[in-house]
């Protein structure tokens, strides 16, 4: 129905009670939600302040020593010369776009006649995409990677990590559902008027379930992002390293150096945590929308 | 709708489906036929018949890997209630909630990597937060090899995965919850429900498809763990191969000792423990929901 | 519509065709590649009665005279050589890329492309060779037994039939004969480590009470020490077993007998065994030792002493810079001390070696350049700019190797040759070293962690290994 409302917080129905009271609820449950945050956000805070401790600040002491006294970029710049820190965001990033938009195109037709159509096989397909969500996915690593070395020849390469992950069917599951949301008037009216189906998808579905579609995107690109093991097999030189498996090498790299291994978590983690809080809402107001059904 | 026999469905499928035959239904068949080989990947396949599955057998550290699978499994129960907890905390409308809501997602989006990179430094022996705190407290003495004690490899690597993860359920059951009706917090109210019996009563029921969703996705990603493991262990699996699980057996005799057989036998057991999983999952919730 | 659908079908594949072609174009940083001089003799044309302008410029080069580090004949023209190095990056680019240029003007037409692979090498080289395009030329360590590990599967180019006798008898026959396979070596060996032992003299001597030139020269006295490091310093022993290859470990430190080529089968469980493990289990069991750094890679307990939270450790003098840079308030009390010898009578040599793919299509390139980086010239100069030793004994007729040494760094510098020289295998060679090592990993830790009694833990890796083998 409205997938273009804000999620809306239904209020918890309050008696008649003193203002103290309540008072004393609301900070009950802020004390509550803040000792929770503190467990959620804490290491990162611990990161990324020795991030920027200098050769002076002992990362190690008793008691713990938080803030830096002798603040410094060293440790960045020290990573950063080590690493191709550079060439891995690239890579990252040109992944995830890639993987990310045709994943969505790709997902997004298949789907719709699912939701949409009746044809033969249509249930007996739907179910066996479902049963594949159970495989897991390293399974198919081992006939993958013998296809990627001998077949496909994209062995070091980062086309190697968009082409198998641009069908996902967890995402084929969660438009179906927006698209069978979306009320059949809508499209027997376009059919009526004589449009033909890749143009009743095209231009008066996707623009309705775009928050799905957003979602959907979102959640792709932050998985794509994350990725770790396939890409760890795939790319051996380290300028063709995504995030994820550069990180790992750093951690070789640098397995005592405490600053210089937080400086480039730091490094890589911030980004994506913008990312992410810039378009919190559209990613939750998709993921309640999908997992409605 | 469009009763005419046409080709249009299929096409719109075509890409979809032709991604998902090469990179899902091919490997399900060529792991099936290299179960039976002996594999290394550079020299062509040799043919062994039942011989991977019979040393699978009598495997000790399959047998583990296959344990420890399965000891992982308690994350599922305990991101749960976690979860859920953490959705009714964040369910109200308090100004700033938001901000909230995402602070607790943010492990959930930062990677495994750059989190048990920085899970590893919190429990270093002696550089570690926890142990700096915990002797700094006078709880502990001397510093405890957290990452070197069989026992609590595991351990160690589940809470991770905990932690990870119950931002992302958070906001799966907040949702739930935000799709429950109003009238029934009321009806339970007027019953005189206090807000812990409402939430017994009401909330968890109501939140039942969500949480079989939860079951099974959670359930599944236990039994796949593998990043943990490599970055908490530096890829040795953990002395004693305290934390080595089926994907990580799957993948240092495949792509570290160069066994791709024997590993395929390994991924199709470890297929078939899913598929268990996911029939019971689904058989439970089809039973509650008859109920 | 149909051809709608169709038209999408194309915008699809032709978006993933960008996608597809944007990521080959992702940076890959290779160097340039060097500029292929044209060589054309031109004879001598009668006199033509046109005048024709000659638009192709010709480089008329004499033909080279014997370079004399061109040693290998018959190299292929424009032959395209790719190499990987171990660990030497960022650290030795300007060597690395300097000797590179060198041999390429000693040979010229060939180019060289070089990377270097750090933690994960020895996966990388194994699936490089899965994928079919494993490098040429490979730094491989004799150490850890790569060597072996890739010749014995018939992956490497064997060098002891290949190579003009002039050319091996550069180096040091012990060296030489690392690794062998069924009487073959299938690498030459490059830079040498003399393996000392880097003591933190803040711990051991101010906080621990002792001395560092009393440092232990055998491994008995281990256990006591770190029990003593333990008690006044608080810190753990920083012990490693070479965890890639533990039967060598036992065989120089233990003086162990770990396998009999006659029968053909190991002999790893006798009483010299058996002690050999027993020393480290009581110091686990003790809690002298730290268990991380004990069977993980090098640079795990490099970097454990390096912060500052070892009271020694035994490595070569060339991760000294690993030191400097990452703590160099620690470099000012540092000492360095001969590393303690095992029951066997000799150090194990901590060799890194060349060695070349079988089935590399350049193969004369190839030795060339192998032959090339490890040459005298070039280890010399390696020599100078850190710690490490020659594998050639020509290089230590330079005068540097009898200068009087001052950095602490380059103590090791007047014995090295004399040490290095009597560097030789005395681990027999068996079948499967990987496998076998599993076995052996896996007693080995529990006996350490698991109360398993050592004799019990190895005489069932025996009885395993053996079967292994068999099969």
């Amino acid at each position: 129905m409205e997938h273009v409302q804000t999620a809306r917080i239904p209020a918890v129905r309050v008696h008649r009670k003193t203002k103290r009271r309540n008072f004393g609820e609301k900070l009950f449950w802020y004390v509550v939600l803040i000792l929770v945050s503190i467990g959620t956000v804490f290491p990162f805070l611990w990161i990324f302040l020795t991030a920027f401790k200098g050769p002076l600040d002992a990362v190690y002491s008793t008691p713990p020593q938080f803030i830096p006294h002798d603040p410094t970029l060293d440790n960045f710049v020290r990573v950063w010369q080590q690493l191709p820190i550079g060439n891995f965001f690239l890579n990252t990033i040109l992944v995830a776009v890639c993987t990310t938009g045709l994943s969505v195109l790709i997902t997004a037709l298949a789907a719709y006649p699912f939701a949409k159509m009746k044809f033969q096989g249509r249930n007996a397909l739907f179910y066996m995409l479902l049963a594949t969500l159970i495989v897991p996915v390293q399974l198919t690593y081992i006939p993958s990677f013998v296809l990627a070395v001998r077949f496909f020849h994209y062995y070091n390469s980062i086309v190697a990590l968009i082409l198998p992950n641009i069908a996902s069917v967890f995402n084929i599951f969660l438009l179906r559902q927006a698209f069978s949301s979306v009320p059949d008037d809508l499209i027997d009216a376009a059919r009526m008027d004589g449009a033909n189906e890749l143009r009743i998808w095209w231009s008066i579905l996707l623009p309705v379930i775009r928050p799905s579609l957003a979602a959907v995107a979102i959640f792709t690109f932050v998985t794509s992002w994350n990725d770790f093991l396939w890409p760890s097999l795939m790319l051996p030189t380290m300028a063709n390293k995504t995030l994820p498996v550069g990180l790992a090498a750093l951690q070789g790299m640098f397995s005592s150096d405490f600053r210089g291994t937080a400086a480039g978590v730091t490094m890589t983690v911030i980004p994506i945590m913008i990312f992410f809080i810039l378009l919190q809402k559209q990613f939750i107001q998709g993921l309640t929308g999908a997992v409605k059904g | 709708m469009t009763k005419k026999l046409s080709l249009t469905p299929y096409l719109f499928l075509t890409p979809a489906l032709l991604i998902i035959a090469v990179f899902v239904l091919y490997p399900i068949l060529a792991v099936f036929y290299y179960s039976f080989t002996e594999y290394d990947i550079v020299t062509a396949p040799r043919w062994v018949g039942l011989a991977n599955y019979q040393h699978l057998l009598q495997d000790p550290t399959f047998w583990l890997a296959l344990r420890h699978s399965l000891i992982y499994l308690i994350v599922t129960p305990t991101l749960i209630i976690l979860s859920i907890l953490l959705a009714i905390a964040v369910n109200r409308n308090l100004p700033g909630i938001q901000v909230f809501r995402a602070l607790y997602y943010l492990p959930a989006v930062s990677g495994s990597i750059a989190v048990g990179i920085t899970w590893r430094w919190l429990f270093d022996t002696q550089g570690g937060l926890l142990n700096g705190m915990l002797i700094w407290l006078g709880v502990l003495k001397e510093p405890v090899q957290w990452l070197s004690e069989p026992a609590f490899t595991l351990p160690i690597a589940m809470l991770l995965t905990i932690w990870m993860g119950v931002g992302y359920y958070m906001v799966i059951f907040l949702a739930g919850l935000q799709n429950i009706p109003e009238e029934l917090y009321d009806a339970a109210m007027i019953d005189g429900c206090n807000d812990w019996q409402k939430h017994w009563y009401v909330s968890l029921p109501g939140l039942r498809p969500q949480i079989t969703f939860v079951a099974v996705i959670s359930s599944l990603a236990a039994l796949k763990v593998f990043d943990e493991i490599y970055v908490l262990t530096l890829r040795s699996g953990g002395i004693l191969d305290s934390g080595v699980t089926m994907v990580f057996m799957l993948w240092k005799e495949a792509f570290r000792l160069s066994h791709a057989g024997y590993a395929s036998a390994i991924a199709l057991v470890l297929l078939a423990i899913t598929l268990v999983f996911s029939v019971m999952n689904i058989r439970l919730q089809e039973r509650d929901a008859g109920a | 519509m149909r051809t709608k659908l169709f038209a999408l079908l194309v915008v699809a594949s032709i978006l993933l065709a960008a996608c597809a072609s944007a990521a080959t174009q992702a940076p890959t940083s290779q160097p340039p590649a060097a500029p292929v001089k044209e060589t054309v003799v031109v004879k001598q044309t009668e006199i033509v009665q046109q005048t024709q302008i000659v638009e192709k410029v010709v480089e008329v080069t004499p033909t080279p005279g014997p370079n004399p580090e061109a040693v290998i004949d018959g190299v292929e023209p424009n032959a395209e050589l790719t190499m990987w190095t171990f660990w030497l990056s960022p650290t030795f680019d300007d060597y690395i890329k300097s000797t590179i240029a060198r041999f390429e003007q000693a040979y010229p037409g060939v180019t060289v492309k070089w990377e270097d692979h750090q933690a994960t090498f020895l996966d990388d080289y194994r699936n490089a060779f899965a994928a079919g395009n494993a490098p040429d030329v490979a730094n491989l360590s004799d150490t850890e037994g790569w060597v072996r590990e890739f010749a014995q599967k018939g992956l490497l180019f064997n060098l002891s039939d290949n190579l003009p006798q002039s050319v091996i008898d550069q180096y040091y026959p012990g060296l030489f004969n690392l690794q062998l396979v069924d009487g073959k070596s299938y690498q030459v060996p490059w830079y040498q480590a003399v393996a000392v032992e880097l003591i933190n003299k803040q711990l051991y001597e101010e906080k621990a009470g002792l001395k560092a030139d009393e440092f232990p020269t055998n491994f008995d006295a281990f256990p006591e020490l770190c029990q003593t490091i333990k008690a006044k310093t608080g810190t753990l022993c920083d012990l490693r077993i070479a965890y890639t290859d533990i039967l060598r470990d036992m065989a120089y430190q233990g003086g162990v007998d770990v396998y009999d080529p006659a029968t053909k089968k190991f002999t790893f469980d006798s009483p010299e065994g058996v002690a050999w493990l027993q020393m480290y289990v009581d110091m686990a069991k003790a809690g002298t030792i730290d268990r991380n750094a004990l069977l993980q890679e090098d640079r795990v307990g490099l970097d454990l002493f390096t912060s500052g939270r070892a009271a020694f450790y035994q490595t070569g003098p060339q991760l000294i810079r690993e030191v400097r840079s990452n703590n160099p308030g620690m470099y000012g009390y540092l000492a360095v001390q001969p590393a303690p010898v095992g029951k066997s009578g000799a150090l194990s040599p901590t060799s890194m070696a060349m060695s070349i793919k079988a089935d590399t299509k350049y193969p004369k390139a190839a030795m060339a350049l192998a032959v090339f980086m490890t040459n005298p010239q070039s280890q010399l100069e390696f020599s100078k700019i850190v710690g490490i030793y020659p594998s050639t004994p020509a290089s230590y007729e330079d005068s540097f190797f009898t200068q009087v040494p001052v950095a602490i760094e380059d103590q090791a510098r007047p014995i090295a040759k004399d040490i290095i020289s009597k560097q030789a295998d005395i681990v027999p060679e068996y079948p499967s070293p990987a496998d076998v090592n599993e076995i052996v990993k896996k007693a080995v830790e529990s006996a350490l962690y698991n109360n398993v009694p050592a004799q019990k833990a190895l005489s069932d890796a025996v009885t395993e290994a053996n079967t292994l083998i068999s099969q």
